[in-house]
This record gives C-alpha cells, structure tokens and sequence, in this order.
C-alpha cells in the first residue's frame, strides 16, 4: 500500500470495507482540510466546524457500507458534513439573514460581467451575508469546485434548481458585494 | 487550522483501531431497504383496497344516494379514508428515502403515485373485482357492513346485486 495516492477513494472505501479499516486514515487526510473549510462557512463558527467534521468522519465510518461504490464519495461525504452542520444549526437556531426580497433579473449574461476568479473572490468576500439557500450551493460550486451533478447528490436538489440558485445567488453577490469593496 | 486537522485524525482513528466505533454490516442495510420497499408495496396495496372500499360504500347506497346523506355518514367507513391518508402521507416520505426522488421532479412522482392509488382503487370498485369479496371469501362480512341499504336484501336473498 505504498502508492495510496494512485487508489481513488472509491477503491480505498473498497479496502477499508474489505481488508484494513486503518487505511480509513487515507479518507481522513484526503478530506478533512476540505471538509473542515465548509464546515466553517456554513457554520461560520470553527469549534462547531470541527465538531461536525469529526462526527461525520465517525458516521461515515460507521456506515461505509451503504455506500453505492458506483458513486462518487466526495459527494457521499459532502453529504454527511451537510447533514451534520445543518442539524447543528438547527440546533443552536442561528438563522442567517434571508434576503428573499430582493429582485432578480434572469442572471444570463453575468458570466460576461464577472470572470470565475472575480466571482471566487467576491465569494470568500461576502458569502456569510446571502442566506445559506443561495450561498451553499455557490460556495460548493467556486470554493470547493464541484459540477452542478455532484452539488444535485450533495444537497438533494434536481441539477436545475442547483443551477438556478447559484444563479440567483451570483445576482445577490454582485448587489451585496459592490458596496463592501 | 492544522493543529485541529491533527486532532480530528487522531480522535477518529482512536476510536477505530479500539473499536469504540464499529462498521454496520452491509446486510443491515440491504434490511433497511427492504424494509422501505415493503413497507410501500404494503401501504399502497392497503390503500388501493380501502379507495375500493370507499367507491364501494358510497355507490352501494344505489341512485339518489347522496340524497340519503344521514345514512352514507352513519354506514360510511371513516376509518378507511384517514388510513389512505395516512398511508399516502408514510407512502411519500419512505418514497423520498430513495436516491431517485431528488433527480425528477418529486412533485410529479407523488402525483403519480396518489393518482395510481386512487385510479386502481376505483377500478377495482367500477370493474366489479370486489364483487368476490362480497359474494364469498372472507372479507364478506367486511364489505357487506359497508354495503348500506342493501344489507338486508343481501342477507335475505344471499346474493350481491349492483347500483350505478
């Protein structure tokens, strides 16, 4: 087991499965940077971050075998942070502030308007002031870099409405962050 | 933020090399989904049956039924219609635990589902599949007690007869 970094995770869960369940360790290295990351936006809140990274690794690990290895486990995983934070959050009831009310235009044309790089920026920027509906599925998409498929698996939502939050979402951005510059 | 990263590591793979944690066995969840699976054919096979069983009461009572609206309340099964209910309610969340219900459009697919419920149970009413169950076996009784103001005619004459 030298070489771990040519295994997929997919291959690893397999061995972790099957043969060695320290090899867990490699899942653990492999996301807990990531996961910790998200954890914190969503909580804004680095104890509860930590907390809902470490007991999602202990019910993954525990459940690894209801894992669809047909299916990707980045997005598995994802899944259980989500779930996790979300319970806490719902736990401690700290709402973020909904910005419903503001107007939307059909967000077409705003990849003309800002560049990939331009809106990650603004992401990291000013995300934690657009309500967490329209800001979880963006920062999945330009901090953590995931496909419209694979943020569908992680917040259970058909791939149109992904696309259509992170589009309503970039339109709040660029109302909300052109004052914070 | 590394200091954390090192925690979290050591903490997770203590509690697996002392095996505070354990892995479930796969055949606890193939139970789980089993169990999901028959629970749903279950709930909607009860609830095909009870729609039937409510067309049937309420077509039981013969033409002008809805005017003898004293005796559908009194004769009528209320049971039945809070039991779809609540089966069609269970029938949508255990529905929702599947992994296809996010990728169409889960809207349409509880309206598919109720709208199959509903059809096939009052096909099964319309058709006269019930007709068995009125006449012999033993759900006999059952429907019988619904079967309104033919009752009586039905136990003097011992034979069921239709009203459209």
């Amino acid at each position: 087991m030298k070489d771990l970094k040519k295994f997929t995770d997919e291959q690893i869960v397999q061995i972790v499965r099957t043969k060695n369940k320290e090899l867990y360790l490699e899942i653990v290295t492999r996301y807990q940077e990531k996961l910790l990351r998200y954890a914190v936006y969503l909580t804004q809140d680095k104890t509860k971050a930590e907390d809902a990274v470490q007991e999602s690794f202990i019910k993954a690990f525990i459940n690894l075998n209801s894992f669809d290895l047909k299916k990707k486990f980045s997005s598995w995983i994802y899944r259980i942070v989500h779930n996790q934070v979300m319970n806490i959050i719902n736990k401690h009831k700290k709402e973020l502030p909904l910005l419903d009310n503001l107007d939307f235009d059909d967000g077409k044309d705003l990849e003309l308007d800002l560049t990939k790089k331009e809106i990650q920026e603004r992401v990291n920027k000013c995300i934690n002031k657009i309500s967490l509906m329209y800001s979880e599925p963006l920062s999945l998409y330009y901090i953590e870099e995931k496909s419209y498929e694979e943020i569908s698996d992680i917040l259970r939502l058909p791939v149109g409405t992904v696309g259509t939050r992170i589009n309503r979402a970039k339109i709040m951005m660029k109302k909300i962050c052109q004052n914070t510059k | 933020m590394s200091k954390h990263q090192i925690n979290i590591t050591k903490n997770v793979m203590t509690k697996i090399k002392t095996e505070q944690i354990k892995m479930k066995p796969k055949w606890y969840f193939l139970l789980g989904i089993l169990s999901i699976f028959v629970a749903i054919v279950g709930l909607t096979i009860i609830s095909i049956f009870l729609v039937s069983l409510v067309t049937f009461s309420l077509r039981s009572h013969g033409p002008m039924g809805i005017v003898r609206y004293q005796q559908i309340i009194s004769n009528f099964p209320w049971w039945a219609p809070i039991i779809v209910i609540v089966g069609l309610i269970t029938g949508v969340i255990l529905l929702k635990k599947y992994d296809f219900s996010y990728k169409k459009n889960f809207l349409f697919i509880v309206l598919i589902f109720i709208s199959a419920i509903l059809l096939a149970g009052i096909l099964i009413d319309v058709l006269g599949f019930d007709n068995f169950w009125i006449k012999k076996g033993p759900m006999r009784r059952f429907y019988q007690q619904y079967n309104g103001i033919n009752n009586q005619e039905r136990n003097n004459s011992g034979r069921g007869s239709r009203h459209f």
